[in-house]
């Protein structure tokens, strides 16, 4: 096992202990789009997908495991793709988690789904998803979860809600683009990634 | 893989921030012993023990560890076991999960001696992370280390927080660890009953410097503790009066062992306890200096 | 064997551990050869340093009471050594140095003191 997978499952143990509350707020959701189901998708890389991501900067604050990854036997840089590593991980499985009762949902409620419009929910899911993360992680990265929490989990959101609307960009104008919003949404994390390699270590 | 030291610091600077600094920081721990780093909170012993162990970076000198120029190679981190005075691992894992998170990382790691050791210690399997007391906490930390074969122990502030059953404890899990020669152990304390039977070498630190270390005997030789009435120890010539204190009824300083024949018959002079060179070396001088020091404060 | 540590006596620690062990040696109570715990396992045992204990055995080996085997431990080594007759030899200087200085003090001369030293090897040979 590569040290980045090791450190990826050094992740979903952190979250482990957590995943009633995870699972909470997938039947939540679930339920409020019960009506909608062709938006469960992005809703979830938008809300879902970033909360897990997120997890493990919440609880490696509070029990101090910074320190942990600093004892291991790991490079700084592996503990870095971890995070991002992760990240990815979350969004693949919030968004297959996803997309099974979405399908389900629409035969039930008779809504046209599937091929087109489930590729431009995915892509739409994937560009909110990379975006928000790519803001979020170096600074979660630098400063930790409760210096930024608030400020730096909502930002990146205000943010891309702030371009959808001046850009007016509407399913119809990005479904002309899917391959391009996917590679978009890649190079976000990519440069988010090495920003965060370079960014000066933190002195304590 | 055995070299002569366990670890060496040679002239280490690192500026930490609010006017804290340490400043030339010097000493070394032969291979097989145990030793002490003694000061008082704020001194700079946390500040150091990050510096040893690549946790944080310094801007002057240089550290060797086992047997490696600091940073070294990351698979020196296999031969470390760190303790702190608290966890850092997650309060909701059980021991179990502990072992199943932390084993993929260390190629030596012994499941049996890690069940084998939280037997001895009476920590269950089963229990979470966060439902330890604070001596249990450090016997869980101290059961992971030897579960990856780690040759250097290194302990932050072990005792604080620490009842004297389990201070007693750490003892004689220290003396296990040490039947083996090629096994070294570094503590950092503001605690200096206990462990200071059990320490070969000390080294003293105060605000941010080292002031003293070496073998804990001589540095015990190297001071005398002496007593007189109010108006006693004042107007010496040639006697450094560490930590002076003075009071209604009398004063105390401890100075330097050659430097004790400098003073008058009527002060008593003994030798004295490591607890009273710790207090000394660590208390403010009198007068002057005294906002100086206080700004280093918790500041490690 | 048996090492009881005083931390009240002002003798250090490393001295009566070696006292200890040597006054064991001399009475026969660790026979020849018997081994000993190493140094770091009687450090352990003792909860006190490896450089005191360390000491002790080196100057038990260094007036040829024991011999260290590095590694490993350390074995009584036999009594008639010549290094340890030169230690009892000087356990019984300082024994009739003290028998002499309270003789100068009660008034005894040579003769009494020698009558005295007779009358003990008797009773001593009689007990026997």
């Amino acid at each position: 096992m590569s040290a980045v997978a090791r450190m990826t499952v050094l992740h979903l143990r952190t979250v482990a202990p957590y995943r009633t509350q995870g699972l909470l707020v997938l039947g939540l959701l679930l339920l409020v789009l019960a009506r909608n189901p062709d938006h469960v998708v992005p809703a979830l890389a938008v809300l879902l997908a970033p909360l897990i991501a997120v997890h493990p900067f919440v609880v490696a604050d509070k029990a101090g495991l910074e320190t942990l990854y600093a004892v291991l036997p790991l490079p700084r840089r592996t503990v870095l793709l971890g995070h991002y590593a992760w990240a990815l991980a979350s969004f693949v499985a919030t968004v297959t988690a996803g997309t099974v009762p979405a399908l389900l949902l629409t035969q039930a409620e008779g809504v046209p789904f599937g091929g087109r419009t489930l590729a431009t929910m995915l892509t739409l899911a994937w560009v909110l998803f990379a975006v928000n993360i790519a803001i979020q992680f170096p600074l979660l990265i630098r400063f930790g979860y409760a210096r930024i929490s608030v400020l730096g989990t909502t930002m990146p959101l205000a943010l891309v809600m702030l371009a959808v609307y001046r850009l007016h960009l509407t399913i119809a104008s990005i479904q002309a683009w899917l391959p391009l919003v996917w590679v978009a949404g890649a190079a976000a994390i990519v440069t988010s990634a090495v920003l965060a390699a370079h960014a000066p270590r933190p002195r304590e | 893989m055995c070299s002569e030291f366990a670890f060496a610091l040679r002239g280490v600077g690192a500026e930490v921030g609010n006017g804290f600094a340490l400043r030339d920081v010097s000493f070394e721990l032969p291979t097989g012993y145990v030793m002490g780093l003694i000061g008082a909170n704020g001194a700079g012993k946390t500040t150091t023990i990050r510096c040893l162990l690549g946790m944080r970076g310094f801007d002057t000198g240089e550290i060797d560890l086992l047997g490696h120029r600091v940073p070294g190679p990351i698979a020196l981190r296999q031969d470390i076991g760190v303790v702190l005075d608290h966890t850092y691992l997650v309060g909701d894992w059980r021991l179990a999960e502990v072992e199943r998170t932390l084993r993929p990382f260390y190629d030596r790691w012994d499941g049996d001696r890690y069940r084998q050791l939280l037997a001895e210690f009476g920590l269950d399997m089963r229990a979470k992370v966060k439902d330890l007391s604070r001596g249990m906490a450090m016997k869980l930390m101290i059961a992971v280390a030897l579960s990856h074969r780690a040759r250097l122990l290194v302990f932050d502030e072990p005792t604080s927080g620490l009842d004297p059953v389990a201070r007693n404890e750490l003892v004689g899990i220290i003396g296990d660890f040490l039947l083996d020669e090629g096994h070294s152990v570094l503590f950092s304390t503001h605690i200096t009953s206990d462990l200071d039977r059990i320490g070969d070498y000390l080294t003293l630190i105060h605000g941010g410097r080292v002031v003293r270390t070496g073998p804990k005997d001589e540095i015990l030789d190297a001071y005398r503790v002496v007593r007189g009435g109010p108006e006693d120890l004042s107007g010496l010539i040639g006697v450094e009066l560490i930590g002076l204190r003075r009071t209604a009824a009398g004063a105390e300083a401890l100075v330097r062992t050659e430097e004790a024949t400098l003073l008058g018959g009527d002060v008593l002079v003994e030798a004295p306890t490591l607890e009273e060179i710790a207090i000394h070396i660590g208390s403010p001088p009198m007068k002057a200096a005294a906002t100086q020091y206080g700004r280093s404060g918790a500041t490690t | 064997m048996r090492v009881v540590l005083s931390n009240s006596s002002g003798v250090p620690l490393y001295q009566q551990i070696k006292e200890q062990i040597g006054a064991a040696i001399l009475s026969g109570e660790l026979a020849e050869n018997s081994a000993l715990p190493s140094v770091r396992a009687l450090a352990r045992d003792l909860r006190i340093s490896i450089i005191t204990t360390n000491r002790a055995y080196t100057e038990l080996a260094a007036e040829g009471f024991i011999a260290t085997v590095p590694g490993k431990g350390a074995y009584v080594l036999p009594l008639d050594s010549a290094l340890v007759r030169e230690q009892l030899l000087r356990q019984v200087e300082d024994g009739m140095q003290t028998a002499l200085d309270a003789a100068r003090r009660a008034g005894l001369d040579r003769e009494e003191l020698i009558q005295i030293l007779d009358g003990l090897m008797r009773a001593e040979h009689e007990h026997a």
